[in-house]
């Protein structure tokens, strides 16, 4: 017999717990080194001992206080859907601070299983913890566990089994003693029950946080029982006169007491811990000058590598200056795109003599090779470069790095209306701005939090990148030329994000003060290759059913476009006859003001509309040849179209995913519509000023 | 008694009173920054005031951290 359990996984930001979800369920939601990561609730099974174990991973909470997104995620979880079995994850290495939200759980919930990770770094510390002593103090199973090297998980699950069954008896939820407050809970704890109001708590929990000043809590009990709702404030009110202190300081102090005393007993430091590289690297990085230089060599010295591995620049121009001219040909030739590249033209003609010699050479034959075999190996030609800059992405959040660059960061960004911390949203930006866009949740200020929702998507993700690079070889011959142009945009992204988020600051919302950082810095550790790994897959793959969609979306409806006009199939390669051109010229009045008056630029902005790597799309099926470098020369691009059609796509509005993240994140439709017309604006602004100072320099 | 802003790069100090709003101030004590606790200021220069409390750093804005009072031990 199969049952089904609900496990969820709970614990302090940055404990581990998205690490341990994807350990137990060979999941790769995203880990990374810094508190507030996970902001979704994501799911995952597994089966052990015949029982389905049905695995939800929660965003990290400092307290069950709904302050935030992620509290509020959390606690509707646990309080709404009562999971069979609650694992709270804590952190070896710093149980007097991740204890607190597993004794606030404790508190909540029975049926609970302490997870002590990271026990791999706590003894490479010297840190002795006395499992056995935990557990009877806690009286619940404490399982020692190291997620990341996979120790303990095995005994973990066995632990969840038992509580879920109910073998390891707990005979009632954890009793913390809160000292002054003691008589004023009794008092509220037995109204509760005598009315029997708010019963989804445990009445001495709801008693504890309606003094606390829970404001969540007593929303909901004012909905029930008004009289009783103003009794407890009453009650509240006496508490703070009578014990002349503030009742949530007592409360949570009670709580670190207790949390004081169980750590000095069971935990030993066996030896001291010599003065570690972490301390080191923090005497630059949190430098005033060197921080901030520091944190940018680092991105930039990222996108190098990127570069590097790809192209082959620089290694192809350090060849030809030492004379080496054909090798640095072949250098680039077989770079990692370069080869697939040229397996997709070989596929693409093949197939095409193949079908040609079995008769078939109308439409089916085009659609084949130009509109399937093509998109396909335009995206997919991509994937190492992709695969490579997620790499590198992947361990740099893995390393701590991040939220170092956000302190350095806070004070440039200060006079721009942000903190810091809106170094995250626009660093995942790089590698997909949905991904940006839904990290915002972890802004603690609201404001913030909408302005870097709506600017984030100005910075190039992985699809704009692959675009741009393909402009950028397409139009300059000289790879130095084509980083530069690259890098330039990337480097005015980031300019245009803080110019845009103050305006946005100054005239939508009217605050410009920056709201204050308030962040945990985590120590730096060695990336894991597990974690980049899993960084890497899930966004790789997300990437590959995306192109699978947008080939067989786009490219087909691209190619029928171009295929056919009015007066049907034009077998010809007569396109500028074809609907495609006539979609396209409605759009050239606009195109034209940015030096592209040209249907064929137009139609890609158009498809491009869906997702940037339309662009690439349209232009290789436009010119009938996979290699969308190639298409793009074959359309005639020059240097200074290349520029102004490198901004332009840019900006000129983010893909449909990043709009429909949009929606969900900032609620409100008028925000959602000023982002588009924004980035509308910016890209006209942008690439019509290189047009027109270009035309104007008489480069053109 | 001083704003922790006020302390040097290796300046140990014990927290008195969290000047800075109810919201804030829970949020603070909840993440272990409470009146009595001990820290010890890692970098104060220009941006965030960044501290060692309870064995974890916390980078904490210049504004906030005027506005927390310390003991100097
Ligand atoms: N040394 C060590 N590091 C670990 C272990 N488990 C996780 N980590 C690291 O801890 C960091 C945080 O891991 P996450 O799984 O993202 O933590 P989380 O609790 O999900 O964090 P939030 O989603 O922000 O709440 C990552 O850098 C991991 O590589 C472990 O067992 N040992
Ligand atoms: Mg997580």
């Amino acid at each position: 017999m199969v049952r089904e359990i609900l496990v969820a996984i709970a614990g302090s930001p940055n404990v581990g717990k998205s690490t341990l979800f994807n350990r137990i369920t060979g999941g790769d939601v995203h880990v990374a080194n810094w508190p507030g990561v996970t902001l979704t609730r994501t799911e995952g099974y597994i089966e052990h001992h015949n029982v389905k174990i049905k695995v939800v991973d929660l965003p990290g909470t400092y307290s069950f206080s709904a302050q935030d997104i992620g509290e509020l995620i959390a606690r509707e979880f646990l309080v709404k859907e009562k999971p069979d079995v609650l694992v709270v994850v804590v952190d070896a290495t710093s149980l007097e601070k991740s204890l607190y939200l597993a004794v606030m759980a404790m508190e909540l919930y029975d049926r609970v299983v302490v997870a002590v990770n990271m026990i791999d770094a706590a003894s490479k510390r010297g840190l002795h913890i006395d499992f056995q002593g935990l557990k009877s103090r806690l009286g619940v199973p404490v399982v020692p566990i190291s997620a990341l090297k996979g120790i303990g998980v095995g005994v973990l699950l066995d632990r969840i089994l038992e509580v879920a069954e109910g073998k390891t008896i707990r005979r009632e939820s954890l009793k913390i003693d809160y000292d002054g407050l003691e008589p004023y809970i009794y008092e509220i704890a037995r109204h509760l029950r005598i009315k029997g109001a708010l019963k989804d708590y445990p009445p001495r929990w709801a008693a504890i946080r309606l003094l606390e000043g829970d404001d969540k809590i007593f929303e909901e009990l004012k909905k029930v029982d008004q009289d009783l709702a103003d009794y407890v404030r009453s009650v509240r009110e006496r508490a703070e006169i009578e014990l002349g202190e503030d009742p949530e300081k007592i409360a949570i102090g009670s709580r670190y007491m207790f949390i004081d005393d169980l750590v000095k007993s069971c935990v030993a430091r066996v030896r001291l811990a010599t003065p570690s590289l972490s301390e080191r690297l923090d005497k630059v990085m949190l430098h005033p000058i060197f921080g901030p230089i520091a944190a940018t060599f680092v991105i930039l010295a990222t996108f190098f590598l990127i570069f590097a591995v790809n192209t082959g620049f620089p290694l192809n121009i350090i060849l030809e200056h030492l004379g080496y001219g054909e090798l640095a040909g072949l250098v680039e030739e077989y770079s990692l795109s370069g080869v697939l590249g040229l397996m997709f033209d070989w596929l693409s003609t093949t197939v095409g003599g193949w079908m040609n010699s079995l008769g078939y050479n109308g439409w089916l034959t085009s659609l084949i090779t130009e509109g399937l075999i093509g998109s396909l190996g335009t995206l997919i030609s991509f994937v190492p470069l992709l695969l490579m800059a997620y790499i590198f992405l992947g361990a740099m959040q893995d390393s701590g790095l991040f939220p170092r660059a956000a302190v350095a960061y806070d004070n440039l960004f200060r006079r721009f209306g942000l903190s810091g911390r809106a170094f995250f949203p626009a660093a995942l930006g790089m590698g997909c701005s949905v991904a940006a866009v839904v990290s915002t949740r972890g802004i603690d200020d609201d404001r913030e939090r909408m302005v870097t929702a709506m600017t984030s998507p100005l910075i190039p993700c992985q699809a704009r990148l692959l675009v741009l690079l393909t402009i950028a070889s397409a139009a300059f011959a000289n790879p130095l030329h084509q980083s530069i142009l690259t890098v330039s945009i990337y480097i005015l992204s980031f300019i245009l994000y803080l110019l845009t988020s103050k305006l946005l600051n100054k005239y939508l919302f009217k605050v410009e003060h920056a709201p204050d950082l308030l962040m945990e810095l985590p120590p730096y550790h060695r990336p894991s290759l597990r974690v980049i790994w899993w960084y890497a897959r899930s966004n790789t793959e997300h990437f590959l059913r995306r192109a699978g969609l947008l080939i067989l979306g786009l490219g087909i409806a691209t190619w029928y476009l171009l295929n056919f006009g009015p007066s049907g199939f034009l077998s010809n390669g007569n396109i500028a006859g074809s609907y495609a051109a006539m979609l396209g010229r409605l759009l050239v009045p606009i195109t034209g003001l940015i030096g592209l008056p040209d249907w064929r630029y137009a139609l890609a902005f158009e498809v491009g509309f869906v997702a940037k790597e339309g662009l690439l799309i349209t232009f290789s099926s436009i010119a009938g040849v996979p290699d969308p470098i190639e298409a793009l020369k074959s359309i005639g691009i020059t240097p200074v179209k290349a520029i102004s059609l490198a901004l332009a796509m840019n900006y000129y509005v983010p893909c449909l995913a990043t709009v429909a993240a949009l929606f969900t994140e900032l609620r409100i439709g008028k925000y959602v519509i000023i982002t588009i017309l924004m980035e509308l604006g910016l890209a006209l602004i942008t690439a019509s000023l290189v047009y027109w100072s270009a035309l104007f320099l008489g480069f053109i | 008694m001083i704003p922790l802003a006020f302390l040097m790069p290796g300046q140990r100090g014990r927290i008195v009173t969290l000047d800075v709003g109810r919201g804030k101030a829970r949020r603070l004590m909840e993440m272990g920054l409470l009146p009595g606790e001990f820290v010890e200021v890692i970098s104060n220069s220009v941006g965030p005031v960044v501290i060692r409390v309870r064995g974890m750093m916390l980078a904490i804005g210049r504004n906030v951290a005027s506005r927390i009072w310390v003991e100097v031990t």
